[in-house]
């Protein structure tokens, strides 16, 4: 027992040595930070959400918001309490973002209809669109899933992907044009 | 070498924007970032609209001395809100429980204990003109500590966002009540609780308000 603890104590101090490497700019630092919270925090996320993928997507919005947020770490406190803790923000937000889309599909009104959220055409199923999605080029996949699936402003996309607002913009609406297209061209595929 | 684990648009953005950061000072230490507009509430106040009458009949340590360690609670209330802000640090409950029960307790006993040493009667006519003075006063001077304190609070990450607005929100409730205090010479309790209480806790719940609405507009 002393064993596990003075194991976990040791990986704490590591971590922390990581965290105040990681704040001082250091990319190997991050990535081994991520490595080592990945799977854990994967595993926090599941639980709370009950999807594989909506699990999988938190925990890279769960890195993106530590990123953003890595001034917040006070060392040479404990890392985990901190992720874990970014982690269940991202949660209640996406939980509030599900929420505030399934209130306003109720009630037959288009998810944003200012941020043109298509409507998925007659007779497609939900693994079209998916598959769709997966095809698109990584970043504009990001910047279109960011806006459209956890309801991110460009502006904050723009902060996150660290790029200018109209190449938010922009690689969300290409995204949008290039799904169109699969969807379109899937759909006169099928009988 | 091994294949980054990272998803690719992940370590991307971290890499493009990747600049050596100074971690926050802690929660205490950014609490004194209103402690320049405590002193304003506590001096300003009655500066401003005049020092109340029998300042002398109640004596430094009830008035003076009472009023700072209202201005210093509400000090520690907002460095509680700051800790329980970041991510991973929110108050124990016993702790939470102390910190939000002990500010509204000191209101109380401040006032009770004030009304002891010197009691005054409230004169006819006046309760309504009174209450509105104070409270009206009380809520308008201390906007702008909350404000910072909200400001301070929002650039962090909490858990519990309603939480701590309402412990910065009674902090600034408190450091504005010290001032009050000193500028409206009625003792009489329950002026004292209706007016200069319900400023405070109309601060605590402006401020657990305020840092939903910020939490909610982040997201």
């Amino acid at each position: 027992m002393e064993d596990v603890s003075a194991h976990a104590g040791d990986e704490e101090r590591e971590l922390a040595r990581l965290m105040v490497a990681y704040q001082g700019g250091e990319l190997a630092a991050f990535e081994a930070i991520y490595a080592a919270l990945a799977p854990a925090l994967h595993g926090y996320l599941l639980a709370l959400s009950r999807d594989g993928s909506v699990a999988q997507d938190l925990v890279q919005d769960t890195f993106f918001e530590m990123h953003r947020s890595r001034r917040t770490y006070l060392p040479p406190l404990p890392v985990r309490p901190w992720a874990f803790g970014i982690a269940r923000n991202v949660h209640r937000r996406h939980r509030r973002a599900a929420a505030r889309r399934a209130r306003h599909e109720d009630a037959g009104v288009d998810v944003s209809s200012d941020r043109r959220r298509p409507a998925a055409p007659p007779g497609l199923q939900a693994h079209d669109i998916e598959d769709a999605v997966r095809r698109l080029p990584p970043s504009r996949r990001e910047a279109w899933r960011l806006h459209h699936v956890h309801g991110f402003s460009f502006a904050e996309i723009a902060r996150l992907l660290q790029i200018q607002l109209s190449a938010a913009k922009l690689r969300s609406s290409r995204a949008m044009t290039t799904l169109r297209a699969l969807l379109g061209a899937g759909r006169r595929t099928r009988p | 070498m091994t294949e980054s684990p990272l998803p690719a648009v992940l370590l991307e953005a971290v890499r493009r924007d990747l600049r050596p950061v100074r971690p926050l000072a802690p929660p205490w230490r950014r609490a004194l970032a209103v402690a320049p507009l405590a002193v304003l509430l506590l001096m300003g106040q009655p500066l401003l609209w005049q020092w109340r009458s029998n300042l002398d009949a109640l004596g430094g340590p009830v008035s003076w001395g009472l009023s700072v360690l209202q201005s210093a609670a509400g000090l520690a209330l907002i460095g509680a809100a700051l800790r329980e802000a970041v991510p991973g640090r929110r108050l124990p409950g016993a702790a939470l429980l102390l910190a939000l029960g002990g500010g509204l307790a000191l209101v109380l006993g401040v006032t009770l204990f004030t009304a002891h040493v010197l009691p005054t009667v409230m004169p006819p006519g006046v309760a309504w003109r009174f209450w509105w003075e104070c409270y009206g006063m009380a809520v308008l001077a201390g906007l702008p500590a909350m404000a910072v304190a909200a400001a301070l609070s929002a650039r962090l990450l909490a858990g519990r966002p309603a939480v701590a607005g309402a412990l910065y929100g009674l902090g600034a409730g408190l450091m504005t009540d010290a001032g009050v205090r000193l500028f409206c010479w009625v003792t009489e309790p329950a002026h004292v609780i209706a007016a200069h209480g319900g400023a405070v806790l109309t601060f605590a719940a402006l401020g657990a308000a305020a840092s939903a609405v910020l939490e909610r507009m982040k997201a």
